[in-house]
C-alpha cells in the first residue's frame, strides 16, 4: 500500500493505513450532528462556541473543548506521519488519540451537565440524543488508538485493561468515598461527597453508639485467631496422618469425609444450635469458635495435596535415624511446609470475616454478640440503611482493609494453595 | 507382627482361635489385656463398658425405643388427681427425642467401634504372649501414640469434632427429611412423626404448590450454575491472557487491581454492589443524572433483570479468582508451542483455540466441576445480592426468582422452619454434588492415565 517503501524500526505499517482512516473519520465526525434534540442538529463545534458564548464555562466545557483539540491534534500527527514516520511522531499521535478517546467517554457521563441549564440546547439532554457525529467519533477514536498502539507496536490490551480496571474499581472507590462522606443518608444524587469527615469511624468506636460496631470487630477478630490457630493445627494434623501414613481404614475416612463434604453445610446448622443448646453455648462466641474448629479437618484436602508432593525418602531416611512419626510431623514435614502453612492460616482467618450463615442463626437478635459479617448485613436492612449508610460504609473498610493488606502481601501463597486445588 | 495384623480382620477367627479369656472378652472388654498384664489399658475398656451400659438402661433404652414413634403424648390439661386441679402437662418433644435418638446411635456406634478395637487388642497381646515377647505395657502405648499410632493421636480431636457437630446433626437432619416437622408442627407445642417419603413425593410431583416452586428454582440453579462457572472462567481466562500477554508492563500491579477485589471478604464487596444497584442507589441516580434512563432500572426488583444482574454481578467476584489461578497454569505452558505455530502462520486467535484452550481444558478440568458445584450452592452472591428476591406470589412460602436450592433451604429453615422440606431439599442437593462429583472422578480417572499434555 503507501506506506510499502517505508521501513522505520520499530513500526509495524500494517496497520498504518487502518489508523490513519480512522483518524480521518473521527476529525469528519466534529461537523456531523453532534447532538439532535427536538428536530434541531447541532455539531461539536458548534456546541463549544454556543457553551462560550453563553458564559456557562463549566469542567464538562473544558472537557469537550479537549476532546475537540486532540481530534485535530491526532489528524495532524496522522499526516505528518504519513509524510514521514518516526517513532517519537507515533507516540504524540497515540497520546492525542488516547486523551481524546478519554474526553469522549467522559462525555457521555457529562454532557448533561454541560448543556443543560445553558440554553444553547434545549433542557433535559439524554444520552440517547446524541447524533450519529458523537457515536461515530467516540468509536474512531478507540479504532484509530488501537490501530495507531498496533502500528508503534504497543499491546492495544492497555485499552481494555484500562476500562476495565475502572469498572472493577468503581464499587470499591464509591464504597471508600461515601465512608468519608458528611452528610449522612443512602440517597445521595452525587457521586463525590461535598463534604469530608472522620466522624464516621469515629461513630463506630465511640461507647455510647447505637453500633455496636467495636464489639463485632472484637469478636471477629477473637474467631479469626481462634481459628487460624486451631484450624490450622487441626488441618495439618490431619493431612499429615492422610497423606504420610498407612493405616487400616484410611481410604474408607477419606471417602467418607468426601461424601459427608457433599451435604450443604448449613442443612444440619438447626440440629447444630440445639446440641449448643444443650451444652449450654447457644448465642456465645465459644459456640462459633468450636463449631468451627470441630469441623476445620473437613479441609484437608488441598494441605494433603501439598504433603503428598515431598518425597517419601526424606520421612524413609528420619526413620533409619530413629526419628519416630512425631518427630518427623514436626521436625521435617512442618518445616518444608511454610506455604501451605501460611495458605491455611490465611484462608482460616479470612473464613471467620466473611462467615456469615452460622453466625446469623446462631446469634438470632443478641446483637453484641454478632461478627461483621451478621452486623453490616443487619445494618443494610432497608430499616436501618438511610440513617447508617455511611456508618455501614466505614465499617466496610474497616474490615476489608486489614484483610487486603494481609491478602496482598500474602498474594504468592495463596496462589501456590489455589493452584494446589487445580492439580486435583 | 504381621501374623497379627492379618488376624485382625476377621472377628471370627479371632473368637475361634482365642482362649477362654479372648471368647470371655467379647462380652467383658478388656479381659484379654487384663490378663496379660495390660492392666490400666483393660480397666480402661471395660470402663468403657460399664459406662456405656450404664448410660443405655439409664437414658439411651429410653430415646430409642421412643424413636419409632417421635412421642405420643402431645402437651395438653392433664387433670392432676392429687391437687384437684388440671395442670398442664409437658408431653413428649419429639424434636429432642430425635436428637436424643441420634446422639444414643452415634454414641452406639462409636462403642461398638471401640469394642471392636478392644478385641483386636487383646488378641494382639495373646499373640504376643503366645510368641514369648515383651507385651508392651500402658506407658509403652503412649508412646506408640507418637509413632507408629500417630494417627490415633492427630485424628482423635477432629474425630470427635466431626462426630459432635457434622455427622450426628447430618444424620439429624437426614431423618428429618422423613419426618413432618415443619411450620404447623413444632414441638414442644406439637408432635411430628414419620411420613416415608412424602416430603419428597410433594417436592418432585407434577402438581402442587411445593412443586410450583421446586423445579423453577431447580431449573434456575442449573442455568446459574453453568453460567456462572463458565463466564468466570473464560473471563478469567481473558483477563489472566490479557495481563500476560508480551508488551503489557506493570503486570503485577495490573494483577493487584483485580486481585484487590478479590481479597475484600465477598459479602461486603456483595452488600456494597447490592446497595449500589437499589431503586435509589448510586447506579441509578447516576445513570439518570447522565442522561442514559428516565426511570431508575429495576436491577434487582424484577425476574429477568435480577437474574442477569446477579451473573454480571458475579463476574465481578469471580473473574480475578480465575484470573490468579490460571495465570500460574498459562505461564506453564511451553513458549515453543506458540513459537512453532507463529512460524506455521497461525494467529492469535488460532492459538487460543488450538494450543491455550485445550491445555487449560486439560489441567482445569476437575477445578470446573468443583467450581460448578460451589456455584449451583453458591449462598453468598445470591442471598447478600438480591435475597432471592423479587417474590413471585406462584411459589411456596417466601421463594423468590432468583432463590437458589440453597437460599431457599436457608429461607426455609431460618424463617419459615419448615425443616422436613429444608432436608428434603438437602438431600437432593446432595444428590446433585454427588453426580457432578462421581463424574468428575471419572474424568480425572482417566486424565491421569493419559500422563500429561506433551
Amino acid at each position: 500500500m503507501m506506506n510499502r517503501n517505508k521501513v522505520v524500526i520499530g513500526l509495524n505499517f500494517k496497520y498504518f493505513s487502518r489508523a490513519f482512516i480512522a483518524t480521518v473519520l473521527t476529525a469528519i465526525c466534529l461537523f456531523l450532528p453532534f447532538v439532535s434534540m427536538e428536530e434541531k442538529s447541532v455539531n461539536a463545534l458548534a456546541v463549544l462556541t454556543g457553551l462560550f458564548g453563553s458564559a456557562h464555562v463549566g469542567k464538562m466545557t473544558i472537557v469537550l473543548a479537549a476532546g475537540i483539540v486532540m481530534a485535530v491534534l491526532s489528524l495532524i500527527f496522522a499526516v505528518i506521519n504519513y509524510v514521514k514516520p518516526s517513532k517519537a511522531l507515533m507516540r504524540l499521535w497515540i497520546c492525542s488519540g488516547a486523551i481524546q478517546c478519554f474526553c469522549y467517554t467522559v462525555l457521555m457521563f457529562g454532557t448533561k451537565v454541560m448543556v443543560d441549564g445553558t440554553g444553547v440546547l434545549p433542557a433535559k439532554f439524554m444520552v440517547r440524543d446524541f447524533g450519529f457525529g458523537y457515536w461515530i467519533g467516540l468509536l474512531g477514536a478507540y479504532v484509530a488508538l488501537w490501530f495507531t498502539m498496533k502500528v508503534a507496536k504497543v499491546n492495544p490490551g492497555y485499552i481494555v485493561l484500562t476500562i476495565l480496571s475502572v469498572i472493577w474499581l468503581f464499587p470499591i472507590l464509591w464504597i471508600l468515598l461515601t465512608s468519608f462522606r458528611a452528610e449522612q443518608g443512602y440517597y445521595v444524587g452525587y457521586f463525590i461527597p461535598r463534604g469530608f469527615t472522620f466522624d464516621n469511624y469515629l461513630n463506630l468506636f465511640k461507647n455510647n453508639s447505637v453500633i455496636p460496631f467495636a464489639r463485632w470487630w472484637t469478636n471477629t477478630f477473637i474467631v479469626a485467631v481462634c481459628w487460624c490457630v486451631f484450624n490450622t493445627l487441626i488441618i495439618l494434623g490431619t493431612a499429615y496422618v492422610l497423606s504420610r501414613t498407612r493405616f487400616q481404614g484410611r481410604t474408607t475416612l477419606m471417602k467418607a469425609m468426601m461424601v459427608i463434604g457433599m451435604f450443604p453445610g448449613f442443612m444440619s446448622m438447626i440440629a447444630v444450635y440445639n446440641i449448643l443448646k444443650g451444652v449450654g453455648l447457644a448465642q456465645t462466641l465459644t459456640a462459633l469458635i468450636v463449631v468451627g474448629v470441630a469441623g476445620a479437618a473437613m479441609g484437608y484436602y488441598i494441605c494433603k495435596g501439598f504433603f503428598d508432593t515431598i518425597p517419601k525418602a526424606m520421612d524413609e531416611a528420619a526413620i533409619i535415624d530413629g526419628a519416630n512419626r512425631w518427630q518427623i510431623f514436626t521436625r521435617i514435614t512442618i518445616p518444608l511446609s511454610k506455604p501451605i502453612i501460611i495458605y491455611t492460616a490465611l484462608t482460616s482467618f479470612l473464613g471467620a470475616w466473611s462467615d456469615y450463615i452460622f453466625p446469623s442463626i446462631l446469634f438470632g437478635d443478641k446483637q453484641a454478640s454478632y461478627t461483621v459479617a451478621v452486623g453490616l448485613k443487619w445494618l443494610t436492612d432497608f430499616r436501618r440503611i438511610d440513617a447508617n449508610y455511611t456508618q455501614f460504609a466505614a465499617g466496610s473498610i474497616m474490615v476489608a482493609l486489614p484483610i487486603v493488606i494481609l491478602f496482598i502481601a500474602l498474594q504468592g501463597f495463596y496462589v501456590e494453595g489455589l493452584s494446589g486445588s487445580v492439580k486435583g | 507382627m504381621k501374623a497379627v495384623q492379618k488376624n485382625k480382620n476377621g472377628l471370627a477367627s479371632i473368637f475361634s482361635k482365642g482362649d477362654i479369656f479372648s471368647k470371655l472378652s467379647f462380652l467383658i472388654m478388656g479381659l484379654a489385656n487384663i490378663v496379660r498384664g495390660q492392666i490400666v489399658k483393660g480397666i480402661l475398656f471395660l470402663a468403657i463398658e460399664i459406662g456405656y451400659i450404664l448410660f443405655m438402661v439409664k437414658v439411651g433404652a429410653h430415646y430409642l425405643a421412643k424413636l419409632v414413634t417421635l412421642g405420643t403424648e402431645g402437651q395438653g390439661m392433664v387433670f392432676d388427681e392429687s391437687q384437684g386441679i388440671y395442670v398442664i402437662s409437658q408431653g413428649d418433644n419429639s424434636m429432642l427425642i430425635l436428637l436424643y435418638g441420634v446422639a444414643v446411635m452415634v454414641t452406639t456406634a462409636v462403642f461398638v467401634f471401640t469394642w471392636r478395637t478392644s478385641i483386636c487388642s487383646g488378641e494382639l497381646a495373646r499373640q504376643l504372649k503366645l510368641a514369648n515377647k515383651r507385651v508392651p505395657n500402658f506407658i509403652a502405648d503412649c508412646k506408640e501414640l507418637f509413632n507408629s499410632n500417630i494417627h490415633r493421636l492427630l485424628l482423635a480431636i477432629p474425630a470427635v469434632g466431626i462426630i459432635v457437630f457434622t455427622i450426628t446433626p447430618l444424620i439429624y437432619m437426614i431423618l428429618i427429611a422423613f419426618t413432618n416437622y415443619d411450620a404447623e408442627h413444632q414441638p414442644p407445642g406439637n408432635l411430628f412423626t414419620w411420613v416415608g417419603l412424602e416430603n419428597f413425593k410433594m417436592l418432585l410431583s407434577a402438581s402442587g404448590k411445593l412443586s410450583a416452586t421446586f423445579w423453577p428454582v431447580l431449573g434456575w440453579t442449573f442455568i446459574w450454575g453453568f453460567t456462572a462457572t463458565f463466564s468466570c472462567y473464560f473471563g478469567g481466562m481473558f483477563l489472566a491472557m490479557l495481563i500476560n500477554s508480551k508488551g503489557i508492563a506493570g503486570k503485577k500491579i495490573w494483577r493487584t487491581v483485580f486481585v484487590i477485589t478479590m481479597a475484600i471478604p465477598t459479602f461486603i464487596s456483595l452488600l456494597v454492589v447490592s446497595t449500589m444497584l437499589g431503586k435509589r442507589g448510586i447506579i441509578n441516580v447516576l445513570l439518570e443524572q447522565w442522561g442514559f434512563i428516565d426511570s431508575f432500572l429495576p436491577f434487582l426488583t424484577e425476574g429477568l433483570w435480577a437474574k442477569i444482574t446477579v451473573i454480571i454481578v458475579n463476574l465481578w467476584v469471580g473473574v480475578p479468582v480465575t484470573m490468579l489461578m490460571v495465570t500460574g497454569i498459562l505461564m506453564n505452558i511451553p513458549a515453543e508451542l506458540y513459537e512453532s505455530a507463529r512460524i506455521d502462520g497461525a494467529g492469535p486467535l488460532m492459538m487460543f483455540r488450538k494450543i491455550t484452550f485445550p491445555y487449560m481444558w486439560f489441567i482445569t478440568t476437575p477445578y470446573l466441576i468443583t467450581n460448578l458445584i460451589s456455584n449451583f450452592n453458591n449462598f453468598g452472591v445470591i442471598y447478600f445480592m438480591t435475597g432471592g428476591n423479587p417474590s413471585n406470589i406462584n411459589f411456596f412460602k417466601g421463594a423468590g426468582k432468583t432463590d437458589l436450592l440453597v437460599t431457599w433451604l436457608y429461607k426455609l429453615t431460618k424463617d419459615s422452619k419448615d425443616y422436613n422440606l429444608a432436608s428434603a431439599i438437602g438431600i437432593i442437593i446432595f444428590i446433585i454434588s454427588a453426580v457432578f462429583s462421581l463424574i468428575m472422578y471419572s474424568r480425572s480417572g482417566a486424565l491421569k492415565n493419559e500422563e500429561g499434555f506433551q
